[in-house]
């Protein structure tokens, strides 16, 4: 049950993306999830599909890895289209029938909405799997460092996604294990309905909980004995340097960023 | 100047309850004194609850006394400005491989106690590839630490600790939840670092069979310790450390045994070898 969570799944493959500045591809992300909201019309999904095809043939993941991504959130867009369709007001009706009225403004929002959630999933996990948890968490902490001023805390939030990203197969590995014990004591995790099962939950969770607190207690000591002082006089064993791919990175991104805010401005 | 000196000390744990007054005092330490030479392999002894975990990390300025004084390097732990510089010259090895861990690849978490001390970048990775190699554990720079073994894993922590380049391991039962392989790999990087790099060694363990190598041995029970000396010197007295609730290592209590049925053995046997001699001896000098 445990062996299915997979966060910030990573494809192993040499490619100029793969090989990309973190921080220019958390930026890239970023852009690419405004652009999807600033297009109001299907024209901008021309450049914004022209964006993610050459995006997915330059990191060399293959598109069954990224449309597994998108199998979770079915539910979610069918959810939201059947909302816009049934939701959205305007005037040339197709069908009526008892409180519910479908027009042809619901069909086309539905279908925008679909769209816009497909390729922002499928974007978004470009990140995740062309980038390793370090590199991300190193791109954020030296990308967002212009928010320390503004006492941000940049290096610990940072810190605290990788002590997070480490621990997670140990906690798995534990869950299983105190699983394991209380299924050979009697306890039921699979029959029930609903709330029997959630309930079922609480003798794994307590003790899986009481167990991260006291490892959370026995790091902190370990890394206090490490002299960890927080990111003050801290120097950085894989520091991160721009090279020219990225300042072309860089280029294109913002030059896709212009096109579609040009193509909004004149209505298109 | 001896590297650590210990004098006097007390320490007591405060319980309180929910409204923060204090309900009772521990005493887990009580006038502990002792003194230890650059380059001494120490082993300190002791059942749980003996305070050796409490003493351990007093060395390491985690705890500071409630009473006496520590000095490391003839620098006082109790004195905050030097804290970082304790820490620097006595890195500390815990218990539990998996919880002393930070980073998911094994060259970043040796170089995570080098980026906190404000190494240079060249200087830490440097430093890194010296320390994995040391332990033997150069092979495995890439991987995560979650694919390896207990014993591994503590042999990575000892390096994070190395790539500091301290004077001094304490280390504070880093045996204790490995197997009997790993036990023996953990062991035998601290001896030898202890002599090939001089790193004074500090070895926190109930564990009598590693104990046998070591410069010298203290004893700790209910926050004292009783008793100190060589390892000789200390299975000398199999009475007085089973009063104890120490096992004392197989060979030297069987030769204890023989020598209370009247066979005239000498005290403190160690290991299996010198109990074979030692009755080759008592055979030749029968015949």
């Amino acid at each position: 049950m445990f062996k299915d969570i997979t966060l910030g799944q990573f494809y192993p493959a040499d490619s100029v993306i793969h090989r990309l500045d973190p921080r220019v591809k958390l930026l890239g992300t970023v852009v690419y999830i405004a652009s999807l909201f600033i297009g109001k019309t299907f024209f901008t999904f021309i450049p914004i599909s022209v964006f993610l095809v050459m995006v997915i043939i330059l990191s060399k993941v293959p598109v069954s890895f990224i449309l597994r991504g998108i199998k979770p959130i079915i539910p979610l867009l069918i959810i939201s289209a059947a909302f816009n369709l049934i939701l959205t007001p305007g005037d040339s009706v197709i069908v009526r029938f008892w409180i519910i009225t479908i027009n042809w403004e619901g069909v086309f929002m539905a279908i925008f909405i679909i769209l816009r959630l497909l390729y922002l999933v499928a974007g978004t996990s470009l990140l995740t799997l062309t980038t390793t948890p370090t590199r991300l968490t190193d791109g954020m902490e030296k990308g967002l460092r212009f928010l320390t001023p503004l006492k941000v805390p940049v290096h610990e939030i940072a810190m605290m996604m990788s002590i997070a990203l480490r621990f997670i197969p140990i906690l798995t590995e534990e869950a299983d294990k105190i699983k394991k014990a209380q299924l050979a004591r009697g306890a039921d995790f699979e029959s029930g309905n609903l709330m029997k099962r959630v309930r079922a939950m609480i003798p794994l969770l307590v003790p899986l909980f009481v167990s991260a607190f006291r490892r959370a207690g026995d790091l902190a000591m370990a890394m206090e004995a490490r002299c960890y002082n927080g990111a003050e006089g801290r120097t950085k064993m894989k520091p991160l340097f721009y090279a020219g791919r990225d300042f072309i990175a860089y280029g294109v991104i913002f030059g896709y960023l212009a096109v579609v805010i040009v193509m909004r401005v004149f209505g298109l | 100047m001896s590297i650590i000196d210990v004098k006097n000390i007390t320490y007591d744990y405060h319980k309180k309850d929910d409204q923060g007054n204090e309900t009772e005092s521990v005493r887990a330490l009580d006038d502990v004194s002792l003194e230890v030479k650059e380059g001494e392999f120490i082993a300190v002894l002791g059942h749980n609850g003996s305070g050796k975990s409490t003493f351990a990390k007093h060395l390491n300025a985690l705890l500071v006394p409630t009473g006496g004084t520590v000095y490391i390097c003839g620098m006082d732990t109790s004195d905050t400005s030097n804290t970082l510089e304790v820490r620097k010259t006595a890195g500390m090895v815990f218990q539990n491989p998996d919880n002393q861990m930070v980073a998911s690849v094994v060259d970043e978490e040796v170089g995570f106690g080098p980026e906190n001390m404000g190494v240079p970048t060249d200087e830490i990775l440097k430093r890194v590839d010296d320390a994995l190699n040391s332990v033997g554990m150069y092979a495995y720079k890439d991987s995560s630490p979650t694919r390896l073994s207990g014993g591994q894993k503590q042999r990575i922590a000892i390096a994070g600790i190395l790539a500091m380049k301290p004077k001094c391991i304490v280390a504070d039962e880093p045996t204790a939840m490995l197997d009997p392989k790993g036990r023996a790999d953990v062991l035998k990087v601290l001896h030898m670092l202890n002599k090939e790099q001089n790193v004074t060694i500090i070895l926190i363990t109930h564990n009598m069979e590693e104990v046998i190598d070591a410069d010298r041995i203290f004893v700790m029970e209910g926050g004292k310790v009783v008793m100190n000396g060589s390892p000789r010197e200390i299975f000398s007295h199999v009475k007085e450390l089973q009063r104890l609730r120490l096992d004392v290592p197989e060979v030297t209590k069987l030769a204890f045994e023989l020598k209370q049925k009247g066979l005239p053995l000498r005290d403190g046997i160690l290991t299996r070898e010198e109990f074979v001699n030692e009755l080759r001896l008592l055979a030749k000098g029968r015949v």
